[in-house]
């Protein structure tokens, strides 16, 4: 969206929409790089005491590969945050809706205006807390396990530093772009 | 006299003759390789002592598994028979090991060559070599249980992600 046409909203409208953007704020931001870091980083472990890797030499492919692999889990963290987002929004929406209009009922002084405002930022909020925790553990599940998988199972017959390279490389890039799928 | 003369130098021909073993006494003792998780043959080794009354033998075969193989001197009266079998078909147990000397050698060649049973040529002495089997490894494999828990952990967070999207 660019700027020209984003000047014509309000400034709740423009809350909201950054509420239900793709773009997510610097505090989820570092939540999901610091994640991405840590599951990333993580299978050095398995390829140094399993697959004994050589450590002192492969430093600068640790640091290149973890890297990238970062970066794109990030992506995938991001995407499937987004989508998921909307869903749990929509299936929350009830419930959430009920809790609060029981809560804010007894404050007689507040117009409907700001009592919907208040269901819909605790919507929100809701929403993306779960979207967030969901979509890591989501990811993190599913890399750990390919990994394993195609670091025993697939590529035991490379090198470590290849099988290293392709396991973490095309697993962070496979789940970069599953993400993008809608669903 | 010639006749009794002859005799005598008939049976002191035999005497030097015979590399038969009379009156054997055998101890033995035996090692097979019990961890198996790094090598691909099972080695075993029958140490024994065989003291014959007429004196020392001059070289003893042993039958291992329908092959007649030769057994090494140690020491005086001191002797090994060794093999290897492959991890896969080492099987636990008691295994037979019967010596020969060189006229049972003689016979279980020849039984060899005829194709007869080995077991009906007399041994000298029947050792046994017992292998209580060897360790192979733990049953479950690490990675495949790495691997089995992963993969639940996965299908947990795929169907909750699916019952989440639908």
């Amino acid at each position: 969206m660019s700027k020209s046409q984003s000047k014509g909203f309000t400034k709740e409208e423009e809350l909201l929409l950054q509420d239900f953007s793709r773009n997510v704020s610097t505090k989820s931001s570092a939540l999901f790089y610091g994640n991405a870091l840590i599951v990333s980083a993580v299978p050095i472990w398995l390829f140094w005491r399993i697959h004994l890797i050589e450590i002192y030499s492969s430093l600068i492919l640790f640091v290149v590969v973890t890297s990238i692999a970062t970066y794109l889990l990030a992506l995938a963290y991001k995407n499937t945050k987004f989508t998921l987002k909307h869903k749990i929004a929509v299936k929350r929406e009830e419930a959430v809706t009920r809790d609060l209009s029981k809560k804010l009922s007894e404050d007689k002084k507040m117009s409907k205006k700001e009592k919907d405002e208040r269901i819909l930022w605790k919507k929100n909020e809701v929403a993306d807390f779960e979207a967030t925790t969901l979509s890591i553990f989501y990811n993190n599940a599913l890399f750990l396990t390919i990994v394993i998988i195609s670091s025993f199972y697939l590529l035991p017959s490379f090198t470590p530093p290849v099988n290293y390279t392709i396991s973490i490389g095309v697993t962070s890039g496979l789940l970069a772009l599953l993400s993008t799928g809608s669903q | 006299m010639p006749k009794s003369l002859l005799v005598l130098a008939y049976f002191a021909f035999f005497a030097v003759v015979c590399q038969c073993c009379t009156n054997p006494q055998v101890t033995s003792t035996s090692f097979t390789t019990q961890d198996a998780t790094i090598v691909l043959n099972i080695a075993y080794i029958s140490d024994f002592t065989l003291k014959c009354a007429n004196g020392e033998p001059s070289a003893l075969y042993a039958e291992v598994n329908g092959n007649i193989v030769p057994v090494s001197i140690v020491d005086t009266n001191r002797y090994q028979v060794s093999w290897t079998e492959d991890t896969k078909t080492a099987s636990s147990g008691d295994k037979q090991v019967r010596i020969f000397d060189e006229d049972g050698y003689a016979a279980a060649r020849k039984a060899l060559r005829a194709g007869e049973d080995l077991s009906s040529v007399p041994s000298v002495a029947d050792l046994v070599v017992n292998h209580p089997g060897a360790y192979n490894g733990p049953w479950l494999k690490s990675e495949l249980l790495a691997t089995l828990v992963s993969l639940v952990v996965a299908y947990f967070a795929v169907s909750f992600k699916l019952k989440v999207t639908a």
